[in-house]
């Protein structure tokens, strides 16, 4: 039994190691008042351990490294205690007691793995299974099931149900509750994990409990959406096979997957995560585990628009005929209908714009070429303001005070953001926060349902100039603490006021430094960015937003993976030359003279800086369909063609480069901190521009418009599926 | 004795059915061989079929192919009516008992394996990756 107990995975993950992240010692610690009262001592299996008190019992014994069985614990989730399968023995107990939710006692005796242990595993394993369908066969969980696993190891090599004929098996009719959860709920065995993420985590209190005893259910209470842009993760966090992906469904079996672990670049939050690739195509996305990035959940959007990968697809070379219609070409063709152009053209007609998906490599070697051809007119789409210091100082445009540091912070305030739609995990974070750690947070933007509660200061940019000012009542919450943090999102910056906008708070932000006396490594001021290119770019150098293009008209345009339309066929002369670059036909290849096929981040090496300044890197899962190339080295090759040979031949020399230009992109999964904020502040005196007076208002409201962002969102169908799902909700 | 005059008497009658010596010549480079016989039809295609139950059965009939073309001859140029005649399944040529012409029946088509006009089979399996469409302008 000893061995089979260390082979059993335990779900491969976690278990202690992190007492901040485990919920359950936090509050048993906080009520206990501090963690400087002596630790208790007990005994498990007869190995002495000490805890601090308020642990609990399957806390203390991963402490010693025994793992106890567990269908309900899930350790950052509130501990339920309903599924009974952690059941030890404790000497001088009476009965065998449920270890994820006894606290530790003095000189406790624990014995795991005696004879009444075990009698009660297996007892609540056969409890469990005689209501629980054999159907393991035709079951997506097969393979990654917590109750195959542990009926294996803990469970009887017999049943005694054998009332087929009167009672039966339970059953329990399946819910709707929209296109990205499939349930078969006769296989629920009613853990609650899922009713505790809704409530706690995603703070969406639509699932509950309805019934007791074998009649309970779990479900909506009555047949609606699960209305949650983090819904996924119930599907992860279900022991059993009751929730499963619905885009996965019947796909495959985890063990036939080849996982590759990459980072998500949907937002900007770089999300780690694992893309699970089968016979050459992605077939789906988990979450990987970073403690201070995405902790161990995922956004749909990041989770479920795998299936975009694969439609509207560049796949070769294209030119305008004569007609003026895009048709393939070979590789040769389309750079030689470049070189035509280019040939005649000054450096300063040329120009280039970065999408937002755009990796440092080709970044780089973009801006390279167009260097060596004469131009500086390179920048990027999503707009940042470029008045005073711009982003000369990266402090400016980061999230300094890092996702993690939201568990530091006492008040947040947040300007003219919808973390919930623009970066969902970061917003379970402050939820998360403002759950357990009393956290104030501040609203300027439109009254949104964020998942907690918030002081709304209103949506007007009064209120800021009030703020900087100092006379907004506002200050005085803010003046309370040490830790405060503001969060400027990105989308209100793209506004004409967005350097006031960014000045105002920068103010505030070095006031309050000042003011509150807060140590030197407390950053204020934070900027969430909305996407994943945009931190890298800025670093490399590009001219944020695309004014430069449209002040010089270029005769020649370069979109690299550009699809906002911020720019289009109108702002631009009509023998302008646009070439796009990129994975998906979307509105950038549509007003293309040149189409030039690129990879999608699941079948690139590329480098992605996250909001937090943070370099990561992604991995090829899959190779690029037909054609495509990686994006770098599709302008490297058009450099040679048109005669500026760049001077790198493969990844690490380009890496080289990259760590010339800014070094803190090629130290992977380091923070790069930024400084200067007095500075900053200094320059952003000098700001010219005025506060507009129109309301502060972030452009994804509903979950809607959460689903299709870019140009791999939009081509995916499931995606498509969510917003007619909410669409017909929001109708109801 | 006789014998070997009457292989000089064929190699004669031969040579003289190509025309000459040149003429034998050059179908003896084409075709390795040098036969003489009675010429029993041509098809459209310019194939002449020949006959002289002197040689041995399964060398008693040939064709010789098209002069257009040239040393790219094959089996499949043959149409089915006269492939018939000439693998002795039946010992009426097309040209005395012409074959039925049905509505249905298509024209023949010799294998045109390994030219640029060569059928290649396409897969049904549903593409993984669906290509972008461009507008048509």
């Amino acid at each position: 039994m000893a061995t089979l107990l260390k082979i059993w995975p335990l779900m491969g993950r976690r278990i202690l190691g992190n007492p901040a992240a485990c919920l359950a010692c936090k509050s048993a610690r906080t009520a206990s008042g501090s963690s400087d009262q002596p630790e208790v001592e007990l005994f498990v299996n007869d190995i002495p351990v000490s805890v601090p008190p308020g642990t609990t019992v399957l806390q203390a014994c991963a402490e010693v490294g025994v793992q106890i069985p567990r269908f309900c614990y899930h350790d950052r989730l509130s501990i339920a205690g309903n599924c009974r399968m952690c059941l030890v023995e404790v000497e001088k107990s009476a009965k065998p007691v449920a270890s994820c939710a006894m606290p530790v006692m003095k000189g406790m005796r624990v014995k795991t793995d005696s004879e009444i242990a075990r009698k009660a595993r297996e007892g609540v394993m056969e409890f469990l299974l005689m209501n629980h369908p054999l159907d393991c066969p035709i079951c997506d969980q097969g393979g990654e099931c917590d109750l195959q696993d542990q009926s294996m190891v803990f469970g009887s090599d017999r049943s005694r149900f054998v009332d087929m004929d009167h009672e039966g098996k339970r059953a329990v009719e399946d819910k709707d509750i929209g296109p990205l959860v499939k349930t078969i709920m006769t296989r629920c065995i009613q853990c609650t994990r899922c009713v505790r993420f809704a409530n706690e985590i995603a703070g969406v209190e639509e699932i509950g409990t309805t019934g007791r005893g074998s009649d309970m259910q779990i479900g909506t209470y009555v047949e609606k959406l699960f209305g949650s842009e983090l819904s996924g993760n119930i599907i992860d966090i279900c022991p059993v096979g009751a929730l499963t992906s619905k885009p996965y469904a019947f796909t495959a079996r985890p063990w036939e997957n080849r996982k590759t672990e990459s980072i998500d670049v949907m937002d900007a939050l770089g999300s780690n995560i694992i893309v699970a690739t089968r016979e050459g195509s992605v077939i789906r996305i988990l979450p990987r585990l970073h403690e201070d990035i995405n902790e161990e959940w995922l956004s749909d959007r990041s989770r479920f628009a795998y299936d975009g990968l694969k439609r509207q697809r560049l796949v070769s070379p294209m030119v305008k005929d004569a007609s003026g219609t895009l048709v393939s070409c070979e590789w040769e063709d389309a750079f030689f209908t470049i070189l035509d152009r280019l040939t005649g053209v000054t450096g300063s007609e040329i120009a280039a714009i970065a999408g937002g998906h755009a990796d440092a490599e080709s970044l780089i070697v973009l801006k390279d070429l167009l260097n060596r051809l004469g131009s500086e007119a390179l920048c990027t789409e999503e707009i940042f303001p470029m008045d005073a210091a711009g982003t000369d100082l990266r402090s400016n445009y980061l999230l300094n005070t890092q996702i993690s540091g939201i568990e530091e912070a006492e008040v947040v305030l947040l300007v003219g953001t919808n973390p919930r739609y623009e970066a969902p995990l970061l917003n379970a974070r402050i939820r998360k926060s403002w759950l357990h750690n009393d956290l104030t947070v501040g609203v300027i933007g439109p009254q949104l349902d964020l998942t907690y509660e918030y002081d709304h200061l209103g949506d007007s940019t009064k209120v800021l100039q009030e703020l900087a000012a100092g006379t907004h009542p506002f200050n005085k919450v803010l003046s309370s603490t040490k830790r405060a943090m503001i969060i400027v999102g990105s989308a209100v910056l793209q506004r004409a006021d967005g350097g006031a906008i960014h000045a105002a708070m920068s103010t505030l932000a070095q006031n309050h430094r000042v003011k509150s006396g807060c140590d030197e490594s407390w950053r204020v001021l934070n900027v969430l960015q909305r996407v994943a290119s945009q931190v890298a770019a800025l670093d490399l150098g590009y001219k944020a937003g695309v004014q430069v293009v449209r002040d010089n008209p270029p005769k020649v345009l370069y979109l690299l993976g550009a699809d906002e339309q911020t720019v289009t066929k109108a702002d631009l002369p009509s023998d302008c030359f646009v070439v796009y670059q990129g994975c998906h036909g979307d509105a950038g290849a549509s007003m293309a003279d040149v189409v030039l096929p690129g990879a999608a981040y699941t079948e690139k090496v590329g480098t992605y800086v996250n909001t937090e300044g943070r370099a990561q890197q992604t991995q090829v899962a899959v190779t690029p369909p037909g054609m495509a190339r990686e994006d770098w080295k599709i302008i490297r090759a058009l450099s040679e063609i048109v005669g500026q040979t760049l001077p790198y031949d493969n990844l690490n020399e380009v890496r080289r480069r990259l760590a010339q230009m800014s070094p803190n992109l090629t130290r992977y999964g380091d923070v790069e901190e930024a400084n200067y904020f007095k500075q900053a502040e200094e320059l952003a005196k000098s700001v010219k521009s005025s506060l507009a007076s129109d309301a502060l208002t972030p452009p994804q409201l509903s979950l809607k418009d959460f689903y299709m962002v870019d140009s791999i969102s939009r081509a995916s169908q499931t995606m498509a599926h969510c917003v007619a799902a909410v669409t017909k909700a929001e109708a109801k | 004795m006789s014998v070997y005059l009457e292989k000089l008497r064929h190699f004669r009658l031969a040579i003289k059915q190509h025309g000459g010596i040149i003429g034998a010549y050059l179908n003896f480079y084409r075709t390795d061989e040098l036969k003489w016989g009675d010429l029993i039809g041509e098809d459209k295609f310019g194939n002449k079929y020949f006959q002289n139950r002197h040689y041995f059965i399964g060398r008693s009939r040939w064709v010789q192919y098209s002069d257009a073309v040239g040393m790219d001859y094959d089996g499949s140029q043959i149409p089915p009516e006269w492939h018939r005649w000439l693998h002795y399944i039946g010992d009426e040529p097309p040209t005395t008992a012409p074959p039925v012409k049905r509505s249905w029946m298509v024209d023949h088509k010799p294998n045109l394996t390994g030219t640029p006009e060569q059928y290649v089979p396409y897969s049904t399996v549903k593409p993984k990756i669906t290509a972008w469409e461009p507008p048509k302008a």
